[in-house]
């Protein structure tokens, strides 16, 4: 898999972000808002919405594709079966079957894209899928967006352990009530 | 032989996600460009402000907030250290900005995704926004005494 992939995400996101805090309070915002302005960008604004669009099918792509053969491979191999039977347990507790495990790791050390990658190539049910999904909304990409999140003061700690008992919390409510 | 059906079947699959993903992600990308170069947020953000009371935070996070929930985490973290620097927000209004927006940011990418691969989006929404909310409604409830009593770090 290419190691590279999360990181370029990463400096690609938190690039854009930190040129957002560039030009970004209300008062600013309002005050540069003359009309004339705005035509004169738009063009610019569309070509920058098809760029950023294929940039991002281009970056998830390199994800999702090395996920999913990854994922592909494994199951013709008695890995899966290891990993799945050592996560059963655990797992049960979010009525998820033992190989999401593979999901929810991918999800919360790369991001999102990863775990759709994996998620696709594992027969889920619907129940199943959503639960994960409410599990990785809360808890996702946890090695860049804590960082993000440090650069604000806040405590990699706090951040970390409010997200996965949130994830923990809704997994089992959600497994009991759906 | 059986390892090139397996390769063939995981191209298959693999180029098949991407699709499935490019079709939600292309059109949005677009979309989060007009809302970014039009400043469409200034304006939405607005719908926030009466939220931003019953968080707990002033008036002021309203435009932080609708950029994370929008954009996602960075630009959100972007604009709540710049306006932090200006003096627009407080100790306590950047804290509990991020602790709600590390649990609940980029909702409409996020949920649009799950949704493309099978998962009941509204379900997705209703959990992640209230527990968010209630949340962050906890904290702001205790958070004075530990500002206070650890020099401003949480």
């Amino acid at each position: 898999m290419n190691i590279s992939s999360p990181y370029v995400i990463i400096s690609l996101v938190y690039n854009e972000g930190m040129k957002a805090m560039g030009q970004s309070t209300a008062e600013e915002k309002r005050e540069n808002n003359v009309t004339g302005d705005e035509n004169k960008s738009f063009k610019t604004t569309l070509k920058n919405g098809i760029l950023s669009g294929l940039k991002t099918t281009w970056l998830l792509t390199k994800i999702i594709v090395p996920v999913y053969f990854f994922v592909t491979l494994l199951k013709y191999t008695p890995v899966l079966d290891w990993i799945s039977s050592l996560f059963a347990p655990i797992m049960k507790i979010v009525g998820l079957p033992g190989e999401a495990a593979i999901v929810l790791v991918l999800g919360n050390i790369i991001n999102l894209y990863a775990a759709l990658g994996a998620v696709a190539s594992l027969a889920l049910t619907g129940k199943q899928i959503t639960i994960i999904a409410i599990m990785l909304s809360f808890s996702h990409s946890l090695f860049m967006e804590t960082a993000v999140a440090k650069k604000t003061g806040i405590s990699a700690t706090v951040v970390i352990i409010i997200r996965l008992s949130l994830a923990i919390l809704s997994g089992i409510v959600l497994n009991l009530v759906l | 032989m059986e390892f090139i059906s397996i390769l063939g079947e995981a191209l298959k699959g693999s180029l098949e996600s991407v699709f499935t993903i490019a079709k939600v992600v292309i059109p949005l990308m677009f979309i989060m460009e007009i809302l970014k170069d039009l400043k469409v947020l200034d304006k939405l953000s607005d719908i926030l402000r009466p939220g931003t009371k019953f968080l707990g935070i002033s008036k002021n996070s309203s435009f932080p907030l609708m950029v994370g929930l929008t954009l996602g985490l960075a630009y959100g973290a972007g604009v709540i250290i710049k306006s932090a620097k200006e003096g627009d927000l407080s100790k306590k209004d950047l804290y509990l900005l991020m602790i709600f927006l590390v649990t609940c940011h980029s909702v409409i990418e996020d949920t649009l995704i799950f949704i493309a691969i099978g998962a009941n989006g509204w379900l997705l929404l209703g959990i992640r926004i209230p527990l968010a909310i209630i949340l962050t409604v906890i904290v702001s409830k205790h958070i004075d005494k530990y500002l206070k009593s650890s020099k401003g770090t949480l």
